[in-house]
């Protein structure tokens, strides 16, 4: 009996020590956004703010260009997301569902691509694109975000593709469906946990992305929100509150968009990325 | 932060003088004289925190007033400003004024990024402080113009040393050290709060001491920490930070060591002027017990060394407004907007003439005795990779207060600095 | 040899989609050689936008940055648009420096270090968010999610702040359970405090996704599979290693190569906690790289180091790159 009982609560004991220790980090950055400065910088740690202010956001939200900078955060990262799906769902169908000369050398060719280390490469980068008249414009920055996640975007949709039954598909064409009307009909619609886990990670890394930002677009109209958030961290050091609270807004489309899709994305990132 | 400070003391929208700027027109501009101005816009680089609000918009009005062109003041965030300048100077369409750092200037002139401006230092320079101006010539040539300097000062608690007795501030380091001691055992305050990576709070130090950083071994510059002078600094760097709790190996930055000091539980700090109203934003009840003492030096006669922190103006060789952006640093730069920017920021002007604009600013003024006897890190072009993150000199400095002889530390770091130094061009 | 994971809610119970059976035959071709078959160019057509984008966008600068590195590229060459080659100059400056050899050491061990908790921890929280109750798993899958979607900006700096010498949470917080001398602790003081924050960082940011993806793996497993084994007299612990283990070996040793991809490029967490340091002792190889090419504004050097990187990657993940183009094979 005894044994049991315990073998029931261990299990939720331990949920709830990591429940604390995964979200602590997350509350702690939404309470110091909080918190007047007075209790940031505190001998004795405040734990729940009781003095709320909003300060630190009216700081974060009125630096300059704020929403022109939240615009384009905005545009560059469905753009790019979008561009990688629409591209990666193309080379993904024929990867998955087709022979041909050279398969395994282009399924190498995308394993090898994901390993590409961008943030050493953006001297590189930025010379191209300054030589082709390129600065300060979104164009650039969308095409490589959408390059960055463009390999695992299309090995995880691989995975996908290949897990529907052939026979539901050719069910589909015998009713007299061309292929591509199989395909939108039958296959698309169970792509979409695959869709939204892979155009998750997209949308974090375009949203994320500063180095290349920082130097390709000096332009502040055409800067993204990254570079906003560093902005807190003036050259007589971190003005913690203003961070926390840039963060917390900064994050906050990101945690809204997990929340909201999680039912049906966060099954597979890995699910197809790399699988045979 | 400064803005809060500078409007706090001084007493807002005086005009001193109408001096005449520049009231030559067009020299040294072949190219695109006066009527090709209008209709252009002019593009500024400033640092965050540089120039106040109401001396960019003054100074707005006036150049556009004078040469019927638009100027567009851009403000530059600190985080990775380096390759932003230099890739910027790459471009076809640079800033066609930037701000750099006077110990940065040397690299870039040599460059060949920006512009000569020995014209514009005939017909307005002529006054320029020696001292501020130097940083500004490489090889012989003009690259940038001097805007403006500050230095160190000690920002120091009243409420506290009233508690630890003491009535007068310091007029020697002794008496200094003996004031925090005091303050240790008297009160339970942090008698100062000095992290242990200050690093330009050192090299004033190391001024004060007449030491160099560096020395000439052939043609080629190699690391001097090991010098005696630069060791009797940094056991001068010791004593202070002896009297704080600070981490040794944080600068002052991280934490803000303003907000620090304005929990009230600080003796004080030591740091540039307007730092106070970095304070005062963290905890209004500290404004009434703030005060300013330039730091003290060995004897009461000669105050301590320090590091003369500053910008200059400079025009990028790919411009294509050359002359407009000469006109433009004509007008920011002449007696009534530098006075004017003195005033606002309580920082050091780029003539001697216009430091009267301090008067009232007790932190600029108890700044203005450093500056006579204020010096620079080396001002060559290969110094500026030396103080790159991380920087080798930091490092240094922990591993001294951290107990290791200066000696010992020095000869850690120097291979690391002469790698730098080395560093082709 | 392979199965498919997908297809489950992480939060709604076990496989709700029952009708997708894993692992169909692999035969991946068979639809090309239908009736309705396309021409041969097809796949080829299909393939064409990515594998543009690719060698545009991917190969075009890869190879840039392979002529970078055979150049003496600094600010002065940079600004004026010179190009002055120096042949393996960067490479020999490089290799023969006291810090490359130290770097990928620490590199490659960080990475393995990352890799174990990750996979390790994440397995362990997966198998037991298949234990739980409906609420608690949905409370503890929330949690997890919270910390996989911060932006790596901010959970680096959040972590700074944590452990802070001065005011952070976690000293406060040691010292007030007994441990005194903890309660002015540097962190960021020594090699091997700072790699632990920053451990204790990446592993807080990855395991969610380990976790989460191994959770909706189980609940793809057939009950038919653990009935069977019961049948035969398995326990707990031999069903696990002869029905659970067997199922989920797939999709470890993906996640395990992603990880590794992951983790070995990870530069925000790294280069924000300390730059790098102290005295340069936690720079793994993409911070070196970028330490030395973009900070030092050496770009010649930063493009021979990265060349480097990718050719240690490459050494790392040959044995899983192997695997899977043996696998290929197999299925072709």
């Amino acid at each position: 009996m005894k044994r049991s009982l315990f073998g029931r609560i261990w299990p939720n004991a331990t949920a709830a020590v990591l429940f604390v220790g995964f979200v602590f980090p997350v509350y702690w950055m939404f309470a110091t956004a909080f918190k007047p400065t007075g209790d940031i910088i505190a001998e004795n740690p405040v734990w729940f703010p009781t003095h709320l202010t909003f300060d630190h956001f009216d700081k974060a939200v009125h630096a300059d260009h704020f929403w022109t900078l939240v615009g384009n955060s905005v545009t560059v990262t469905l753009c790019s997301v979008l561009l990688s799906l629409v591209v990666a769902l193309l080379a993904s169908f024929a990867l998955a569902r087709m022979r041909f000369k050279g398969r395994r050398g282009f399924v190498v060719t995308f394993m090898l691509a994901q390993m590409a280390p961008w943030e050493v490469m953006i001297i590189a980068i930025y010379m191209i694109v300054r030589d082709g008249d390129m600065l300060n414009s979104l164009v650039p920055l969308t095409v490589f975000y959408a390059m960055m996640v463009l390999p695992l975007t299309v090995l995880t949709l691989r995975g996908y593709i290949a897990a529907v039954p052939k026979e539901l598909e050719e069910s589909a064409m015998v009713d007299g469906c061309t292929r591509f009307q199989a395909f939108r009909k039958v296959i698309f619609p169970l792509l979409a946990p695959g869709l939204m886990a892979t155009s998750l990670f997209g949308f974090i890394t375009a949203w994320n992305e500063f180095p290349l930002v920082l130097i390709l677009n000096k332009d502040i109209e055409k800067q993204t929100l990254p570079l906003w958030l560093s902005q807190f961290q003036t050259a007589f050091g971190d003005d913690w509150g203003a961070t926390m609270a840039a963060s917390s807004l900064f994050a906050l489309p990101i945690l809204i968009l997990f929340i909201f899709l999680q039912r049906k994305a966060v099954s597979g990132l890995t699910d197809g990325a790399v699988k045979g | 932060m400064k803005r809060k400070l500078a409007s706090a003391i001084v007493i807002a929208g005086v005009m001193v003088s109408v001096a005449a700027c520049g009231g030559n027109d067009g020299d040294g501009s072949k190219d695109a004289g006066p009527d090709s101005w209008k209709g252009q816009t002019l593009t500024v680089w400033t640092m965050d925190g540089s120039a106040p609000p109401q001396w960019s918009k003054d100074v707005q009005a006036a150049f556009e007033k004078k040469t019927g062109a638009k100027l567009k003041f851009e403000i530059q965030k600190w985080d990775g400003i380096q390759q932003k300048i230099t890739t910027a100077l790459s471009e076809d369409n640079p800033p066609d004024v930037l701000e750099v750092g006077n110990t940065q200037t040397p690299a870039y002139a040599a460059t060949g990024g920006l512009a000569d401006l020995g014209d514009l230092k005939q017909s307005i320079g002529a006054d320029w402080t020696a001292s501020v101006s130097e940083s500004s010539v490489y090889d012989g040539k003009q690259y940038a113009a001097p805007w403006y300097f500050a230095n160190r000062v000690v920002v120091y608690n009243k409420r506290i040393w009233d508690q630890a007795g003491i009535k007068t501030t310091p007029k020697t380091r002794d008496e200094f050290l003996k004031d925090l001691d005091t303050i240790g055992k008297k009160t339970d305050a942090e008698p100062i709060y000095l992290p242990g990576q200050n690093w330009y709070f050192l090299d004033g130090l190391i001024v004060g001491q007449g030491g160099d950083l560096v020395r000439k071994q052939g043609d080629k510059y190699v690391s001097n920490l090991a010098d005696p002078k630069v060791a009797a600094a940094m056991e001068i760097y010791k004593k202070y930070a002896a009297y704080s709790k600070a981490p040794k190996d944080k600068d002052e930055a991280t934490p803000q060591q303003a907000t620090v000091f304005a929990k009230g539980k600080t003796g004080a700090f030591i740091g540039m002027g307007w730092e106070a109203a970095t304070a005062v934003q963290a905890d209004k009840s500290i404004e009434k017990d703030l005060g300013y003492f330039t730091i003290p030096g060995a004897t009461a006669d000669k105050p301590e060394g320090v590091f003369l922190g500053g910008s200059n103006l400079a025009v990028a060789q790919n411009s294509k407004k050359q002359s407009l952006a000469k006109e433009f640093l004509k007008i920011a730069l002449s007696d009534q907007y530098e006075g004017e920017l003195a005033k606002l920021s309580g920082v050091i002007p780029n003539k001697e003439s216009l430091e009267s604009n301090l008067k009232g600013n007790a932190a600029a003024e108890a700044a203005a005795p450093g500056a006579s006897v204020g010096g620079t890190t080396p001002l060559i072009p290969e110094w500026a990779a030396v103080e790159n993150t991380p920087n080798p000199i930091k490092s240094y400095m922990t591993a001294v207060l951290n107990g290791k002889s200066p000696a010992a530390a020095a000869k850690d770091v120097e291979g690391e600095i002469n790698q730098r130094l080395a560093q082709q061009n | 040899m392979s199965v498919q994971t997908e297809g489950t809610d992480t939060a709604g119970g076990p496989a709700v989609r029952k009708g997708r059976v894993p692992a169909p035959p692999r035969g991946a071709d068979r639809a090309s050689r239908s009736p309705a078959g396309r021409p041969a160019a097809a796949p080829y057509l299909l393939l064409l936008p990515a594998l543009a984008a690719t060698l545009v966008l991917l190969g075009w600068p890869l190879v840039k940055n392979g002529m970078l590195s055979f150049q003496n590229l600094n600010p002065r060459q940079l600004i004026q648009h010179l190009t002055e080659w120096n042949g393996f100059h960067n490479y020999q400056q490089v290799l023969t420096g006291p810090d490359f050899r130290k770097v990928v050491e620490r590199s490659v061990f960080l990475t393995a270090a990352n890799v174990v908790l990750i996979m390790v921890i994440g397995t362990l929280i997966g198998l037991l968010l298949a234990r739980l109750g409906k609420k608690t798993r949905l409370t503890l899958l929330v949690g997890l999610v919270l910390a996989w979607a911060m932006p790596y900006i901010a959970a680096t700096t959040v972590y700074q702040w944590l452990f802070a010498q001065r005011f952070g949470v976690v000293n406060w917080v040691l010292d007030k359970l007994g441990w005194h001398s903890m309660a002015d602790y540097n962190w960021m003081g020594g090699q091997f405090s700072t790699f632990s924050v920053i451990v204790l960082l990446i592993v807080w940011q990855s395991v969610p996704f380990v976790a989460i993806n191994l959770y909706a793996a189980t609940t793809t497993i057939p009950k038919e599979l653990y009935e069977a084994a019961a049948l035969d007299g398995a326990g707990a612990w031999r069903s696990f290693t002869s029905v659970t283990l067997p199922f989920l070996r797939p999709f470890l040793y993906s996640t395990t190569f992603l990880e590794v991809i992951w983790v070995f490029k990870a530069f925000p967490q790294v280069f924000a906690m300390n730059e790098g340091g102290p005295d340069r002792l936690t720079e793994t190889l993409p911070i070196y790289a970028y330490v030395e090419g973009v900070g030092n504004q050496h770009f010649g050097v930063g493009a021979a180091i990265s060349f480097l990187t990718i050719l240690v990657l490459l050494v790392i993940t040959s044995y899983y790159l192997r695997m899977v183009l043996k696998q290929e094979e197999d299925e072709l």
